[in-house]
């Protein structure tokens, strides 16, 4: 049940984001809602769940847009894995927490991006990188992440109360 | 009298015919001048005929024109309504012939497009994101359309297919930033490599990189896809320069490139299969 809902997520998430998404771009920028989505899973069920559906995630991505396999799979994997390792420490229904950890995550993709392509490309501005990539993602991040998380937490809250019940758990 | 006549009668007859036979035997086939008498009744009686003639043949024109005025104004404005449509077309084919050359200028230097055999597609999914230009689109190996196809629409190059399933295809615009199209300025022949860029992608820009420092290339020149690439074909028109600078090594110049293409808003293509050059029709 939640491997099916996680994979319909994941799916829903990736159509929109590479087909209508792109409208509400900013200036070019739009909040990876894939890395939200993977993120807020991480926090909401720990480094495992995590890890998994940030690399079927990044794989997606690879399949359809990388033209090495592996990339987006790697770094939605460690960025996934660093999450979920901090889960245990924070309590999930503060708001806050989800947005801070999803605008680090944005960074540090963006970041990775702009390290990768300066060092493979030598193709680097990092002026340009930050006034104009990094800070609107971060911003734009921010605000995303409040309904995404919120959708996220409920759907999570719903699958917990069954799964309480079918396996017996409390 | 009329008893020697009436004595000689046959004799006198059969002499006035033989002498008749004769004279018109002696001047038959002679332009002859008309002899005194002919000319004397001629001279009473020509003007009369004249006359006579000009008078029927003016009482026949008046009635004939009385006649025709009608059917003749008729044709007459049949004839003006074909001299307006003739003008009209004439001028029109005038000015067909001013846009047939400069047309046909035009193909000759920049869209040298050979006839490839093309696919229409459409654009299903962008990457999302700042850093990469990548699509997929909506035709694969099933409507043979397979990797390292170039994809085009009306103007110039968009970019190449990377992969292909069997009803998908990953393609990369040009102005992703790994990509590099060979490339040259077609009014100079400078070559260079056109590649995207991140800094610019978002305005819809890219770059053509390693140009000689010597190079004569200028603003507003129309660039090519060269012919030191295997994969796109030769003469593609890619877009035209923006702006020009030297590099910091000082050895080359880069070019700013606006594509003919509109790539931020773009859905329809057309792949075209370099390998299948189509008889022309």
């Amino acid at each position: 049940m939640r491997i099916i809902i996680a994979t319909v997520i994941v799916l829903i998430n990736f159509i929109l984001q590479t087909t209508l998404f792109q409208h509400l771009a900013i200036q070019g920028v739009f909040p990876n809602t894939a890395l939200i989505i993977v993120v807020s899973y991480a926090l909401l069920r720990g480094s495992k769940e995590g890890c998994i559906i940030g690399i079927c995630s990044g794989l997606l991505f690879d399949i359809f847009f990388g033209t090495t396999t592996g990339y987006y799979g790697l770094l939605f994997f460690i960025i996934c894995f660093f999450t979920g390792k901090s889960q245990k420490n924070f309590y999930r229904e503060n708001y806050l927490l989800p947005i801070i950890f999803c605008t680090m995550a944005a960074g540090t993709y963006e970041t990775f991006q702009f390290v990768s392509e300066l060092i493979l490309r030598k193709n680097g501005n990092i002026l340009f990188f930050i006034i104009k990539i990094l800070l609107p993602t971060i911003v734009y991040t921010a605000i995303v992440t409040v309904p995404i998380y919120r959708i996220l937490f409920g759907v999570n809250e719903w699958l917990e109360l069954k799964e309480k019940y079918k396996y017996r758990l409390f | 009298m009329i008893q020697f006549w009436e004595e000689h009668k046959k004799k006198i007859i059969a002499v006035i015919a033989i002498a008749i036979t004769a004279i018109a035997l002696f001047a038959g086939g002679k332009n002859l001048n008309a002899s005194a008498l002919e000319s004397v009744i001629g001279f009473v009686v020509t003007p009369f005929q004249d006359l006579t003639t000009g008078i029927g043949s003016w009482v026949e024109n008046t009635a004939a024109s009385a006649k025709d005025k009608s059917t003749l104004l008729e044709e007459n404005a049949k004839l003006k309504e074909e001299v307006a449509k003739l003008q009209d077309e004439n001028k029109r084919l005038e000015e067909y012939e001013k846009e047939n050359e400069t047309l046909s200028s035009l193909l000759k230097i920049s869209q040298k497009y050979p006839e490839y055999k093309s696919t229409g597609t459409k654009i299903i999914a962008k990457n999302p994101g700042v850093w990469y230009n990548t699509f997929t689109i909506n035709k694969g190996t099933g409507d043979n359309v397979s990797a390292n196809m170039i994809l085009i629409a009306s103007g110039g190059v968009v970019g190449k297919i990377l992969e292909s399933g069997n009803n998908y295809s990953k393609a990369q615009s040009i102005l992703d930033s790994r990509s590099a199209v060979p490339a040259m300025s077609l009014r100079t022949g400078d070559l260079g490599v056109v590649k995207g860029d991140y800094t610019l992608m978002n305005d819809g820009l890219c770059k053509m990189e390693y140009i000689d420092g010597e190079a004569q290339i200028a603003v507003g020149d129309e660039i090519v896809t060269s012919f030191l690439s295997d994969v796109y074909p030769e003469g593609l028109s890619i877009g035209k320069v923006v702006k020009i600078e030297t590099d910091t090594n000082g050895l080359t110049k880069y070019a700013v490139i606006e594509p003919f293409v509109d790539l931020k808003h773009l859905d329809t293509l057309l792949v075209i299969d370099k390998n299948t050059l189509e008889e022309a029709p």
